[in-house]
Order: C-alpha cells, then sequence, then structure tokens
C-alpha cells in the first residue's frame, strides 16, 4: 500500500513539473548534459559534424549544458536511429543527419526515416563532385555521359553502397544528361579514399565524391574535376564549371544538419534551434567551417522539415528508376 | 642528400620539448591501450581525438601516431602471455609466442617482441622517408582485381601450412569465410545467414571469433587437462637476454620481415594483418627448422612483429602523400588532421612540410621511447603469469567477456564467445588447422567485395582476373603455393624410401 502511494505522489510531482516546463516554454533550458550521437564510427562525416559543432559550442560559452559526442556506429546509421526513437519526448538527445537518413530508410535498411524524428536545424552543405584523371580524354561531364552512352560499361566509382549518396547524385547528374538510370556502372568502394586511389590507378573511369574531400586532390594536379553538382560555382572551386552551366538540368546538395528525439518538446526545439544559429555567427565555427571546406546553410526546425520531404521525394523517383526501391 | 636535410628539419620541430612530451604520453598511452585485448588502435585513437582538437596539427599528428604505433607495439603482449590476440595484426604473433611463454620463456618472447618490433618500426620510418612519394604510384596500381589475388595468396600461403592435412586446411579457411559472409551484403544491402535476427546484421566481429578460439579454447583445453597439468603449472618468465646465437638467427628474419611489413603496409587495405601472417609464412617456407613453427620458435614471434610494426609506419604513405586512408586507423587520423585544418594529400609535403617531416623525425623518438619503455616493464607485466592457474583461467575468461562486451555491449556476442570457443576446442582436438579460418574471416568481406568489383568493372569478364601482370602474377604464385608443397612432401617421401630400401 505504502509503495502505491509514493508511487501516486512521484507521479504527480512528475506530471506537476511537466505542466510548469509547458507554462514556461520560451526559457526551457537543457537540464544535464546532451548526448549528441554521430551515428557512425569516428573519423567520417557524422562525427566531424558532431565534434566540431560541440567543440565550437563549448568554446563560445553557448551552451548551458555539456554536449556529449557519442559514437553509434552499425548498419549505415540505422542502429543509432533505432535507439533514438525509442526515446521519444527526450529534450536531452541529438543526433546528426545528412541524406542517408532519408536513403537508408527507402532501400529498405531502416524502420525509422526522417519523419520520425523531430528536425532541429540544417547546419551546412557541400556538393557532389564529378572527377576524371588529368589524362583522360573526357573534357566535360557531357564528354563522360555521351562515352558511357555509348560504352555502358565505363565505371564510375563512388565511396559508399548502391543506392546511396554517392551513388544517387552521379545517377541523377546522368539520367539528366540522357543516360538510362540502370545503364550507369556504378562501383562501390568503402570510402572516398578508395574510390579516390582506384581512380589514380586507373582502375575506374571517373569518381564521384564530395568537393570539401576532393579539394587536395585537384590542387595535386593529377585529377581534373567535370562537374560539381551546385547551382553556381563554388567559392573554392572557381574554375569547375557546374553541371547547369554544361547544360545538365541537376543540382545535388550534401547537407548535413541535426535531428532530436520523436515528439521532442517544442520549447526545446526552439532552444537548440536559437543555439545553432547564434553558433552559426561565432569566430570560432568561421574558422571550423572554412577548415573543413563546409558552406553555411542554416535552416530551422520548420523549414529543415519541409526541406526533407522535398529530399524524399527527389530520391525516391531515382531509386524507382534504378529498381533499388524496398518501401 | 636531400632527405637528410628534411629530416634534419624534422628533427628541430620534433624535439621540441612539448612534442617530446607528447611523443611519450602517445606512445605510453598507445602501448598500455594496446595491451588490453579488445582495445585496439582504433578505439586508442579515437580517444585520443577530443584532446587533439586544440593542438597545432603537426603537435597533434605526432601525439596520435604515437598512439597508434604504440598500441601496435602493445598488442603483442596478451598474445604472449594469454593467447589472446586483441588485434587482428597480432594474431601471428600468438602462433609461437603463447607456446614460447608455456615453456617458460615468456621473458624471451616479450623481449624478442620488442626488439623486432622496434626495429620494424625504425626501417619502415627510414622507408617513408626515402620514398614515400615513389611509392604512392605502387599503391594505386593495386586495383580490385590486384587486392583479390593478394588476399587470395594470403589465404592459400596460409592454408599451405597446414602439414598435417591440407583438406583439413582448406576446410578450415571454408569455414572462415563462411563466418565472415554473415550479415548485410554491403554490395546489395542483402542479408545472407542473419535468420532474421537483428544481431547478425552487422556480422560477425573478428575480435568475437579469436578471443572464442585462441583463449578460451585454450582455457577449456587447460580445464580438459585437470589437475594432472597443476604440477607444471607454474610458468617461470626467464631470461630476457637473447644469447648471440638467437641474435644471429633472427636477424634475417626481422630485416626481410620489415621491409616486406612495409610494402604491404603500403597497400590501402591490406594493413599489418595480412603483412605479419605473410611475414610468418615466408618465414616459415624458408627456414632450415621451418617444422618448429608454432611450437615455440623464436622466429616465429620476430617476423610477425617486425612485420606489423613496418606496416604500420608504411600506412601512413598513403594519408600523407595521396591523403587516403589504408585503413580503419588512418581513417581515424584522417579525420582527426582535417578537423585541426589540415587536408593531407599531394601537397601536404610543400604546404606544410613541418607536418610531413615533424611527424616522421617524431617515430625515430617514438620507437626509442617504446623499447626503452617496455624493456624493464616486461619482468612486471609477465608477472601475469605466476598467478595461480584457477586465477588466471578466471582472469582470461574476464578479459575475453570485457573485450567482446566492450564492442557492441549486447550479451548477444558473449554467448557468441562461448560457441566459437566451443568451435575451437573441437578444431584443437580434431587437428583442424586454425590460422586459416581466423585469415579467411579477416580477409573474407574484402576477398569477395574485390571479386565482386573487379567482374563488374570487367562486365563480368573472369579474364580481368589474368589480363592484368601483378594478379595475374599473384594468382600464379597461389596456385604454386598449394601444389608444390604436397609434391615435395611426396618427392621427399619417396626418397626416404629409396633411402631405406637401398
Amino acid at each position: 500500500m505504502f509503495t502505491k502511494q509514493v508511487i501516486a505522489c512521484a507521479t504527480v510531482a512528475l506530471l506537476s513539473t511537466a505542466v510548469i516546463s509547458t507554462a514556461i516554454a520560451s526559457d526551457w533550458k537543457p537540464t544535464q548534459p546532451i548526448e549528441y550521437i554521430a551515428p557512425a564510427n569516428p573519423g567520417g562525416g557524422w562525427d566531424t559534424l558532431i565534434r566540431t559543432t560541440a567543440r565550437v559550442l563549448q568554446e563560445e560559452g553557448l551552451a548551458e549544458q555539456n554536449f556529449a559526442p557519442i559514437n553509434i556506429p552499425g548498419g549505415g546509421g540505422a542502429v543509432a536511429w533505432a535507439q533514438v526513437a525509442a526515446k521519444r519526448g527526450n529534450p536531452h538527445t541529438l543526433f546528426a543527419a545528412s541524406p542517408p537518413l532519408i536513403l537508408v530508410p527507402l532501400s529498405g535498411a531502416s524502420r525509422f526515416n526522417h519523419q520520425d524524428f523531430t528536425p532541429v536545424a540544417r547546419l551546412i552543405t557541400d556538393y557532389s563532385i564529378l572527377l576524371v584523371r588529368d589524362d583522360s580524354p573526357h573534357q566535360s561531364a557531357t564528354d563522360l555521359f555521351e562515352a558511357i552512352k555509348a560504352r555502358p560499361s565505363l565505371s564510375v566509382g563512388g565511396g559508399s553502397a548502391p543506392g546511396s549518396m554517392d551513388h544517387i547524385s552521379v545517377v541523377g547528374a546522368a539520367v539528366a544528361a540522357g543516360v538510362e538510370a540502370a545503364g550507369l556502372n556504378y562501383i562501390a568502394f568503402s570510402g572516398g579514399g578508395e574510390a579516390m586511389t582506384n581512380l589514380l590507378g586507373g582502375h575506374v573511369e571517373a569518381v564521384i565524391t564530395g568537393a570539401g574531400e576532393a579539394s587536395a586532390q585537384l590542387q595535386g594536379g593529377q585529377l581534373r574535376a567535370l562537374a560539381v553538382s551546385a547551382p553556381e560555382r563554388m567559392a573554392a572551386l572557381p574554375d569547375v564549371p557546374t553541371y547547369m552551366e554544361q547544360g545538365i538540368d541537376f543540382t545535388f546538395d550534401i547537407w548535413r544538419g541535426i535531428m532530436g528525439t520523436p515528439d521532442m518538446p517544442e520549447a526545446a526545439v526552439r532552444y537548440y534551434e536559437d543555439l545553432f544559429q547564434r553558433m552559426q555567427q561565432t569566430e570560432g565555427w568561421a574558422m571550423a567551417r572554412d577548415q573543413l571546406g563546409w558552406i553555411d546553410a542554416y535552416q530551422g526546425s520548420a523549414e529543415f522539415g519541409e526541406f526533407l520531404d522535398g529530399q524524399l521525394e527527389q530520391f525516391s523517383s531515382v531509386l524507382s528508376d534504378l529498381g533499388l526501391m524496398r518501401r | 642528400m636531400e632527405a637528410f636535410e628534411y629530416l634534419l628539419y624534422g628533427f628541430s620541430i620534433a624535439l621540441q620539448p612539448t612534442n617530446i612530451l607528447y611523443v611519450f604520453l602517445g606512445v605510453f598511452a598507445g602501448t598500455l591501450i594496446g595491451m588490453l585485448p579488445g582495445l585496439g588502435p582504433i578505439s586508442a585513437l579515437a580517444l585520443m581525438i577530443p584532446i587533439t582538437f586544440a593542438m597545432n596539427p603537426a603537435s597533434g599528428l605526432i601525439l596520435m601516431a604515437g598512439v597508434y604505433y604504440g598500441a601496435i607495439f602493445g598488442g603483442s603482449t596478451s598474445s604472449i602471455l594469454l593467447n589472446a590476440p586483441g588485434v587482428a595484426g597480432t594474431v601471428a604473433t600468438s602462433f609461437d609466442g603463447f607456446p614460447l611463454a608455456k615453456q617458460g620463456q615468456a621473458g624471451k618472447a616479450l623481449a624478442l617482441a620488442a626488439w623486432s618490433s622496434f626495429i620494424g618500426g625504425t626501417i619502415s620510418v627510414i622507408g617513408l622517408m626515402l620514398i614515400a612519394p615513389t611509392l604512392a604510384s605502387f599503391a594505386v596500381s593495386f586495383g580490385p582485381a590486384e587486392y583479390f589475388a593478394l588476399m587470395l595468396l594470403g589465404l592459400t600461403a596460409v592454408v599451405s601450412l597446414s602439414e598435417r592435412s591440407l583438406v583439413k586446411g582448406l576446410i578450415s579457411a571454408v569455414f572462415g569465410i563462411m563466418v565472415a559472409i554473415v550479415g548485410i551484403d554491403r554490395q546489395t544491402g542483402t542479408q545472407r545467414y542473419t535468420f532474421d535476427s537483428l544481431h547478425f546484421l552487422q556480422g560477425i566481429d573478428f575480435l568475437v571469433v579469436a578471443l572464442g578460439v585462441f583463449a578460451l579454447a585454450e582455457v577449456f583445453v587447460m580445464l580438459l587437462q585437470g589437475r594432472d597439468a597443476k604440477g607444471r603449472a607454474k610458468q617461470a618468465l626467464g631470461s630476457l637476454k637473447l644469447s648471440r646465437q638467437e641474435v644471429k638467427e633472427i636477424a634475417g628474419p626481422v630485416g626481410r620481415s620489415s621491409v616486406q611489413g612495409f610494402f604491404v603496409g603500403v597497400l590501402p587495405g591490406a594493413g599489418a594483418t595480412i603483412a605479419s601472417f605473410l611475414a610468418y609464412i615466408t618465414e616459415k617456407r624458408i627456414a632450415k627448422d621451418g617444422h618448429t613453427f608454432g611450437k615455440g620458435n623464436i622466429k616465429g614471434v620476430a617476423a610477425p612483429e617486425a612485420a606489423n610494426n613496418a606496416a604500420c609506419g608504411g600506412s601512413f604513405v598513403p594519408l600523407l602523400t595521396l591523403g587516403v586512408p589504408g585503413s580503419g586507423s588512418t581513417a581515424v587520423l584522417l579525420g582527426a588532421l582535417l578537423v585541426m585544418g589540415v587536408t593531407p594529400g599531394p601537397m601536404m609535403l610543400e604546404q606544410r612540410p613541418d607536418i610531413f617531416w615533424g611527424v616522421i623525425a617524431s617515430m625515430y623518438i617514438g620507437n626509442i621511447f617504446l623499447l626503452v619503455l617496455n624493456l624493464p616493464l616486461i619482468p612486471y607485466i609477465a608477472r601475469i603469469l605466476e598467478i595461480p592457474r584457477p586465477m588466471l583461467l578466471a582472469l582470461i575468461i574476464v578479459f575475453c567477456m570485457i573485450g567482446v562486451y566492450g564492442l557492441k555491449f549486447t550479451a548477444f556476442d558473449l554467448y557468441l564467445l562461448l560457441g566459437f570457443g566451443l568451435v575451437g576446442l573441437l578444431m584443437r582436438l580434431n587437428g583442424f588447422p586454425l590460422a586459416p579460418m581466423i585469415l579467411a574471416l579477416i580477409l573474407g568481406d574484402l576477398m569477395e567485395e574485390n571479386m565482386r568489383r573487379a567482374l563488374q568493372i570487367s562486365g563480368g569478364d573472369w579474364m580481368i582476373f589474368l589480363e592484368k601482370p601483378i594478379s595475374a602474377t599473384l594468382l600464379g604464385v597461389a596456385v604454386l603455393s598449394l601444389v608444390i608443397p604436397p609434391i615435395l612432401r611426396r618427392i621427399r617421401a619417396a626418397r626416404a624410401q629409396a633411402r631405406e630400401e637401398g
């Protein structure tokens, strides 16, 4: 009997704190350290985003609580997503997101997709870049795609599995240039680095990768860029033409942002939105961003959510062209 | 000589007091982490990332590199003392290191490992300094077809070592590949042998199998021996000193393995594991006393230890000159460098010579630190062996369980560990060699992926493996490695018979 009463009291107490916290919504602040999850091993894009933002937030003294980076690798992100999805309403868990959050579920490898989580903010973007060896006969993206039409066995390498980001971004461009989606011989390597060595060694005809990753190789002079997927030429790579300039109607964003648990309280979302917006205005962020070759692309929660829905539509159509849709 | 001037410049950076401190801290932390079964170079490096954030890039890389080769240096300890290889790169060390420890020569085995690691590490730094830029082009000449051939060669070479029965060796290798297949296929996303269980989606981790078939199976064997073995349970540390004769004996193997290990390390994806196995196999092949390998031959410890440390140095070649990481550990290093605002690649030598040459110079210093740090510690580390047997067995089991549980924090892996312990015991009792299975497990994924990539590039034409000269040569050697030993054995047997009859 006694224990039941205690539980009842505790429940009432909890409920009342919940009521109070919604009442003073605009003043919500985290009350414990934030679990700040990279759904992958250390070293990759998600991990870099998590660790860099955590550091900037701390150095600039913006956050009331510590952002503690945690790596949860596995299943291309699916393991971490399943764990976060189970923390419905928890305001102290955030994770890094990018196109795989949409692509992996579409290929059937995750039960959860972006609609199961709460968008917090889009932070940055990068673009994909199409590379060939310096001695390649192809002078433009159009050249390469024409050659592929004539000889479909020509191979294009990328750093991720079929149906994932690299594949989608090159197939999207190829389709816009009139190549059949299934007619593109995409070779999946286990990382952008491996794809690049295979291009340098002449084992594949071209490689698709992130523009930020490729800049050092481009300076080395052994590789040449045929096109970037940006709407306009990138400031860091002023000599590389866009697909649009070459008459191929295609752009592709490698966006990265922060997402929260399902049904995260609105007050918490607003707090984090504001926090990241302020972070992006700091000196420390500008330095880190430029070092990593990122481009600011802030969007708040609502806008980010709409953007994600648009991405879902775009990716679905490419994946079904490829016959890789599972859902 | 130009390289010499650059090196002096590098030393002027590496010898700054703070950088000396970082090298020391790095190798010290690395050895400690490497000694614990289950924590390898990757975890050691990941732990360091937050610390290096705010450092200047040269110091940060000096620290991280120290942790990396320190972990590989320290990794041999648990292989030798407990037969519990904590990382794939030190599996081959346990083949002769553990028997040596059992024979009361643990001290010698540990000292051998330390000296061989030191020499392997130093030779690879020299290689890195002199020919790194030239080697980059060698590394890129390996495409999918070449990798498949190299890995097949590694596998057949290990199989051919199983002297008693080639068939049992092949069965063991096939079993290893079957275990490697479990999980989501990375090329198509298809689930294979997962029995609809979430636990199998990511496949079976190497460490679960290695600790099971080596360490846990060893525990089972000791349990089966029961109290009878108690009399000789006390294992002595033995002398740390190597006789002049022994030094002479290992000089050749260490030299060869260091060079070979360095070149294998340069290949992205090949790394310390293949290097150590290839070195072990080569030395066993060419040694006059090759039949004593696996029973506590000092060359069997020296060769893989020299090779895996040399490979670690070699793996810096593609990272620093091409800007592409060749292994999980160097991928973490690359990530850390990017965060510090340095983009490794073809231009790094010109743009940031302080980093390139500073790190190389620090590696000389780090290797010396490792040696003077480890040799005096050996008597203390080897105290593990003085622990009474029942406690030691319990301790090994605990180590295995911690190492395995720490991977994914699921109890399911512990059942798998037990299962593989039993598999290891059965294999041992029935004379199946363990090496082919464990190597097949390590290489299985990569072998399959590269084979499929090669076929995709060629449009399904198998001739791609024979049209490429490197791949064709490697495949030829692979076939020979399987065919020649039985023939030789038959010739030898015939001769012996002829002699008896004559």
